[in-house]
Parts: C-alpha cells; structure tokens; sequence
C-alpha cells in the first residue's frame, strides 16, 4: 500500500521526507498525469497546507501556503481589485503549488508574462528534508542565487514547496473582448505578427480552430472611457491591414478565456513553441483538437494518443508536458534535460528522493 | 602566474598575442570596475571573438583549477567583474553580434558582449525596443545585465533582465555547455526555469555565450508628470496614492534636496526648489493614458505638492529624464567621493526607511543625497565623503552598513539591482541564514567544484583585496554614463 501523508507543518513534512526513500508532492490532483502511481513511492498530499500567509493590498505581494487553491487566492485579491498577472490556467480545482510546479500560466499571461516572471520567493523542503526560504519577499531582489524562479516548472523533482510569494499587480476594471476570422492559418498568423509590432496592448491573444478557418481571439482591458475607442481602433487596424473575415465584439466572459474549456480527450497537454512553428506542428498533430495561446507560443492540446503527440513533438524538436490522462511519462517530446538542472538536482536532492 | 604557467601556454596556441594580454601596462584597464576602491591585478587577459575560443578557455581554466572573471564593459557597481589576483580575465566586448532579429515574433537573438542600447537601436526600425534600462545602458553588455539580473528606471511594468530572457546558451564552470528556453515567449515552459536561475548568478555558474531576448512595442503615448513637494515625507506618500489607485505607470521615481540641487547644478534641467521631486510616468495606448494622466494629475494636486508640471513634448520629457538620470554623477561634482548604495524595502515602508536614514547621516554627521526607483521601493542613497581625509571612507563604509541593515530589518534586500558582487558579501550572513547559505553554496559547488568562476564575490571569504580611494567612473567623469 502506498503510503501518504497529509502535514499541516513543515516539521512534519520534512519528517515525512526523512522517513521515507521516494517522495513524490501532491496538491489537489487537478493535472492526473503528474503523479505517479508506484507502489513504492511515498505521497505527500500537501492540500492542509493552505491559506493565506500575508497579503497586504498596498504592498502588491501576496504569500501563502502551498496548498492554497487557486479560488481562494484569485477571490481575495479580487476583493482589492487586484490580480495574478500569469493567470493561473486551472482557476478551480488547482493548487497554487502545484501551478508553479507546473508551470501553468493562462492566456492572460500575453500581457505581463508567466508565473516566473510573478514569483518572489518560496520556502521549500528539499531532497534532504532540509527547510529553508529561497529568493525574498520583496518585488526586486539582486541578492544570491535566485532558486525560486527555478522552481518553476520543476514538478516537486527538487524540493516540496511549502509557501509561496508573488509580486501582483492592479487588474483593469473593464474589458472587452474580439473575435476575428481568418480563411488561412497563415492569414491568421500574419495577424499575430502585425499586432505583435503595433501599438495595441492586448491582455489576451488566442488563436483557435474554427469550422470554417481560424478563430482569433483578442482581449483588451483598461477604463471604461477609453476601452470603446480602443477597442475601434484596434478593430479597423486588423480590417485594414489583415483582412479578416468577421471582426466582431463578443461577450466577455470567463469562459471564452478558459483554455482548455473545449478540450475534451483522454490526455491533455502544453506544447512551448513559438508561433513560427505552429504549421509545423499542425502537420505532425492533425486530428487532435486545439487552442494556441499567449500569441501562439503556447499551444493546449487534446488527443487520444498520447504516444502519437509524444513522437511528432520529438520529430519536431518541440517540448511539451501531459496534464491530464493517464500517462506513462507526462514530458513529451524534446526532454528539456540540461546538465544544470542534474547539477541542481544533486545539490537539493542528492539522494534523488524526490520524483 | 609566470608565462612558464601551463595555463598561459596553452593559451597562447588558442589566441594570437594582440588578444593574449599579460604586460602591466595591457592590463591596467581590467584592474577595476565601477567600484573604484578595489583594485587587483589578473595574470592575464584574454580577448575572444567566438564562442568556440571561450568554452576552450573555460575548459583550460577548469582543467588547470585557475580562477577566471567574465567581464563585459567593466561597470559593476559592486565589484562584480573586479579580477582574480593572478586569475584570468576574459573580455568578451568583442563578442558583440546581433545574431538575428525577428521583429515579427518580437525575439533577437545576441552575443554576450552586445551592448545594451544597441538592441534597442538594432529593434527601432520596426517599433520595437529592448525595455531593461539601466542608467549605465549605452555601455553595459547584456552579459553583465544578466549576471546581475540588472534593472533600470522602467522596470516597473515589464521587469528586470531576468524577466526578457527567452533562451540561453552558456558554458558552465567546470567547461560543460548547455542550452536551455525557447523562441517561445514561454521561455523554458516545461521543465525547471533555468533561466531564472542564471541570471543574477553574478558570474559564479559560468558564461553567457547566447542569449535569447523578447522585445517590446514601442508605446504609442508616454505621459510624464513631475511634482513638487515642500517635504520629503509627502512625495512618499503620493507614491502610495499612485500605487493604490490601481494605475500601473511605467516608472516612479524620486529625488531629494540635495540630488535635486546637484542635478540642477549639472544640467539645468529648470527642476523647481523643492525638498523633494516626484516624476511618474504613464505609458500605453494613447486613449488610456490621456484618461489615466487626466486622473494622476487631480491625485497629484490633492497630495500637497506645490508645483506640478507635465512634460508637453518628447523635448520636455527628456529634459525631466535628463535631471534624474544625470543626478549621480552630478551628486558627485558635489563630493569628491561617494558611495552608493541599492538596498530594497517593501513599499509601504518607505517613509519609515527615509526617515530613519536622515537620522543616521545626522548621527554619522554625513551628506547622503536620495534618488530612488520609488516604485519598487528600490533606495539609492549616495553618501558623500571625501576620501582624502583620513578614516572618511571607513566613517562612510560604517554608514553603508548601517542602511543595508535597515533594509533588512524592514523585511528588504541589500541589492535591488547592482548585485552582492565583492562588496555586499559581508552583508550576506545578515540577508540569510547559515543553511540558505549552505544550499547557495553547494549549489555552486555542483557547478563549480573548483570554484574557479567568480570566486571570492557574493559569499563572505577570502581576502578582499586593497581598498583604495572611490570615485566616479571614468566614463561618469567624462558625462558619457549616469547612475541610478
Ligand atoms: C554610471 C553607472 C550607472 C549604472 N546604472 C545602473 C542601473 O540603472 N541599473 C542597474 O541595474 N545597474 C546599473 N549600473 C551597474 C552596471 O552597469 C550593471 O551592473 C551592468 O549590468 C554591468 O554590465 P557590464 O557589461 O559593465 O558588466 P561587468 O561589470 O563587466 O560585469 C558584471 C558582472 O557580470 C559578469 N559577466 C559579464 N559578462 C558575463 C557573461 N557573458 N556571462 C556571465 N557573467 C558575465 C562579470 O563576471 C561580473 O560579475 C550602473 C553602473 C554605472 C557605472
């Protein structure tokens, strides 16, 4: 039987990674690729370790404990009009440990950047069962070395996270949202190229399958006075410049921003690209349903064949990671091994105990 | 290191002797960086032109444990490319291509030893600029910015260096090389951000050798404002209503007294009398910035300040940047000596930290001018002294000090930007505990098991080589780079 903890302290978690010779960090489940199942590694389920540590408005950061869902964090710094500026990608179910072990930034990140570019510090347990902060609390510090950012994307391989601070910004009060339609793939990337190099600062930048074509999605937030021009302008620009179809305005909700909304397959998963390569990648994953976000450098994809994904990424050159399904080994692809990552590994987890 | 050293032989069948530096006189230049008061003498310089000649040279210095220095354009604030006594010095200015710009993904692809401004130059003709800018950008190298994570007075908004890498090729310590990121504007995207990680490593892991940059639009309408206010105390708090207002500007900053007399002084930028200046400026699509610069100005009024004015063209703008991006080295026509300092305090403690410094420069009976990046709660504080009478320095050095231990009372850093390098190491005992310590070491001892990259800088060791007089940097003397 497997054996699983539930700490409420970090002494008991570290005493759960002492006693134990494989460790593997879980928050709520939400992304069923990332955990293994073997019998012989030991669980530790990290969703008690939650709320709020600090979080004062005029200071724009906000700390909590690893096991914090997302909801909670996303409802109080809405209470202050404020925000994640890497919109975390699973707003319901997910744990903010276990975004930032993932590295799971939603379309929102177009504007301001990803979790890497949010996260301050963090207090982790590593391999060794040893408890300690990294990074700060403070929006800019130059002072060591900055593991926290490493953290990112590390799926709990070098140390257990155990609370978590971010610089956070105001969130714009209004938004209003576009939908374009292009015949052509290239059409449409020609206008995420042509937005790219202009003047318009969009919150969000989608591109998605239609029936007919090409689906693109563009966000704009700000004041309510100056969203209708802004939203004209931007409007008869793309008319002008890159012929769409349609260009219509369409509800704003929290739906059409949801990522993964319409993904429905066994597997799910993110592929890192940059938007050059999204023929490219059409080619290799016909079939399988998708949405291309952040401008189209990150693509959300949906399939039933996990391995078939796996070996036209590798073709490709192109890394990417299973979220959801029941999958052998969620890195696809181009494995984003570096010798710098072994040499961390050896330095936090010497004993390799954490998987 | 004599020439009979095996490290200098082998270096002479890779470079030919113009680019293989050992006389004294060739050497002179490479004996200091920003921080003026260390000086040290490497056995050697070498000068790469390829990628290739570097990761060689690491693999020599490895091979035969010699410690080596990576140096761009030598304007570290904190020692940081100060050289190794009888180490090697690897310039790598001449390193300076634009590999490729591809403005329609908005990503360029550079040499380390590129020059900061000269991205931006390299992106303008498609409406794009590199957003990073430290004051010192017209000759720092992106390599130095990333080896400090280097930051600027715009930085509010999009980030610091770290937060504009895409993608790097380096070659660590012990000669191992590696890539690591994207084209993607996600970066590293799956799998650790290593990215994150080496930057503002100051050196200590290995070498830049690529480096992959996001480029931003050029906005389209900057709004700036500067205010006047009769206390020092009243400025802070206008930055705290700016703040809690939910604008988000793309720089704010501030100035006290005596910066603002000295900068006057220096270029005449007509800045009011006043005890203290506040300049905020709005960036973004004209339509939002007119509204949100409509609103800043009423807030503006409401918050004591005696004079307001707003630039009305770029001349106007530039002129109000020209008067705080000069302040530092106007602020040392003032002095024949001074220290800066760049610790960090949480926001909403920056009343509380000006307070507390105008008591220890009373206390320490010394003049210490107040330019800061106020957004970010990032202090610069010069404190002036002259270096020719005796224990001044030290008197000044003891203050330094006693500031960087506010910081981190306050729950701040000693560094926001200039880094630990060699002179802040002391004060890394008093940032973190000994198993933070500990970790950071090991870490770069799994990089570096001969810790032949940078050693001596960031960790409290070693001897510290000779203090001697500070100053401005050449360049600063001669107007050619401001600091922040
Ligand atoms: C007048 C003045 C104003 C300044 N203003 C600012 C400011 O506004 N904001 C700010 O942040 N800083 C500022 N600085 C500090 C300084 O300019 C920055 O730290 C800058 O990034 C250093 O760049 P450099 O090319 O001169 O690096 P150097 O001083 O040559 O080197 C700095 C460090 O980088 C390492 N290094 C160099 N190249 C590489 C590489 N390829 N790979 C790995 N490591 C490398 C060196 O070993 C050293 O540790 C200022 C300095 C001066 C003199």
């Amino acid at each position: 039987m497997t054996t699983q903890s539930k700490p409420r302290a970090v002494a008991e978690l570290q005493d759960f990674v002492r006693g134990n010779t494989l460790v593997h960090a879980r928050g709520n489940g939400s992304k069923s690729a990332l955990h293994p199942a073997a019998a012989d590694i030991a669980i530790a389920d990290l969703s008690l370790m939650r709320g709020i540590v600090e979080y004062q408005p005029a200071e724009f950061t906000l700390s909590a404990r690893a096991g914090s869902p997302i909801a909670e964090l996303k409802a109080a710094l809405a209470a202050e009009g404020q925000y994640l500026p890497f919109d975390p990608l699973l707003p319901e179910r997910a744990t903010i440990g276990g975004t930032v072990a993932a590295n799971l930034s939603g379309s929102r990140r177009y504007r301001y950047g990803g979790l890497r570019d949010f996260i301050l510090g963090a207090s982790v347990v590593d391999g060794g069962g040893r408890a300690y902060t990294v990074g700060g609390k403070v929006v800019k510090n130059a002072a060591g070395f900055d593991l926290s950012k490493f953290l990112v994307g590390s799926l709990g391989q070098y140390a257990i996270m155990t609370e978590l601070t971010f610089k956070v910004f105001p969130d714009a009060p209004h938004f209003s949202s576009l939908r374009l339609r292009y015949q052509t793939l290239d059409a449409a990337l020609a206008a995420i190229f042509f937005l790219n190099q202009s003047i318009f600062e969009l919150d969000a930048l989608d591109l998605l399958p239609a029936a007919d074509g090409w689906s693109l999605l563009a966000r704009l937030g700000g004041g309510a006075d100056a969203l209708p021009p802004r939203l004209e302008r931007i409007r008869a620009a793309l008319q002008s410049e890159t012929a769409p179809q349609a260009a219509e305005e369409v509800a704003d909700t929290a739906r059409l921003w949801q990522p993964l909304r319409q993904l429905d397959a066994a597997f799910v998963a993110k592929v890192v690209l940059p938007p050059k390569r999204i023929p490219a990648l059409e080619r290799g994953i016909s079939g399988c349903q998708r949405r291309y976000s952040c401008g189209g450098n990150i693509a959300w994809v949906a399939t039933e064949d996990i391995a078939a994904l796996d070996r036209a990424l590798a073709a490709l050159g192109l890394a990417g990671l299973c979220l959801q399904g029941d999958c052998e080994k969620p890195l696809l692809g181009k494995a984003p091994e570096s010798i710098l990552s072994a040499r961390v590994k050896a330095a936090l987890d010497p004993d390799g105990k954490l998987v | 290191m004599k020439n009979a050293h095996p490290l200098l032989q082998a270096l002479e069948a890779l470079y030919p002797p113009e680019r293989l530096l050992t006389r004294d006189a060739q050497l002179l230049t490479y004996e200091s960086d920003a921080l003026t008061a260390f000086h040290s003498k490497p056995a050697a310089a070498v000068i790469p032109i390829s990628e290739a000649e570097v990761i060689e040279t690491v693999r020599l210095c490895h091979q035969l444990a010699v410690p080596f220095v990576a140096r761009g354009s030598g304007t570290s604030l904190s020692g940081g490319s100060l050289p190794i006594a009888d180490g090697l010095l690897v310039a790598l200015n001449r390193l300076n291509r634009i590999k490729s710009i591809d403005p329609e993904q908005r990503i360029a692809v550079v040499e380390p030893g590129v020059v900061n401004l000269h991205i931006t130059h390299a992106a303008a003709p498609y409406g794009l600029y590199y957003a990073p800018d430290p004051s010192s950008q017209s000759i720092c190298t992106i390599g130095g910015n990333i080896a400090f994570n280097s930051g600027g007075a715009h930085c509010l908004k999009y980030g610091m260096t770290s937060n504009h890498v895409l993608g790097m090729k380096v070659v660590l310590a012990d000669g191992a090389v590696t890539e690591f990121g994207s084209d993607s504007l996600d970066g590293c995207g799956v799998g650790p951000d290593l990215i994150g990680l080496f930057v503002g490593s100051e050196g200590l892991f290995g070498i830049a050798l690529e480096i992959t940059v996001r480029l931003l639009p050029q906005p389209e309408r900057y709004r700036t404002l500067l205010a006047a206010y009769d206390d020092l105390g009243k400025a802070g708090d206008a930055v705290s209503r700016v703040v809690a207002s939910g604008m988000l500007p793309g720089a704010i900053e501030i100035m006290d007294r005596l910066a603002i007399q000295a900068a006057e002084a220096a270029v005449q930028a007509g800045y009011p009398d006043a005890e203290a200046l506040l300049i905020v400026e709005l960036e973004g699509e004209a339509p939002q910035v007119e509204a949100e610069f409509a609103q800043l100005q009423a807030m503006m009024r409401a918050s004591g300040a005696f004079e307001l004015r707003s630039a009305r063209d770029e001349a106007e703008r530039a002129r109000i940047w020209k008067g705080r991006k000069g302040a530092f080295s106007a602020v040392g026509r003032l002095s024949p000596d001074y220290i800066v300092q760049d610790g960090v305090v949480p926001r909403s403690r920056l009343g509380e930290a000006l307070t507390r410094i105008k008591a220890l420069k009373t206390k320490h009976q010394l003049e210490v001018a107040n330019v800061f990046h106020a957004g970010d709660g990032n202090l610069h504080p010069l404190i002036l002294y002259d270096g020719r009478q005796p224990g001044a320095l030290e008197k000044a050095e003891a203050l330094a000090g006693e500031i960087l231990a506010l910081c981190i009372k306050l729950g701040g850093s000693i560094t926001g930007e200039h880094g630990v390098g060699m002179e802040k190491r002391d004060y890394m005992p008093a940032m973190f505990s000994e198993q933070e310590l500990d970790i950071m070491q090991a870490l770069r001892r799994a990089i570096d098991p001969k810790e032949i990259a940078n050693r001596g800088k960031m960790f409290p060791s070693g001897e510290a080589p000779a203090l001697q007089q500070r100053g401005m940097h050449p360049l600063e003397r001669q107007g050619v780079i401001s600091r922040e």
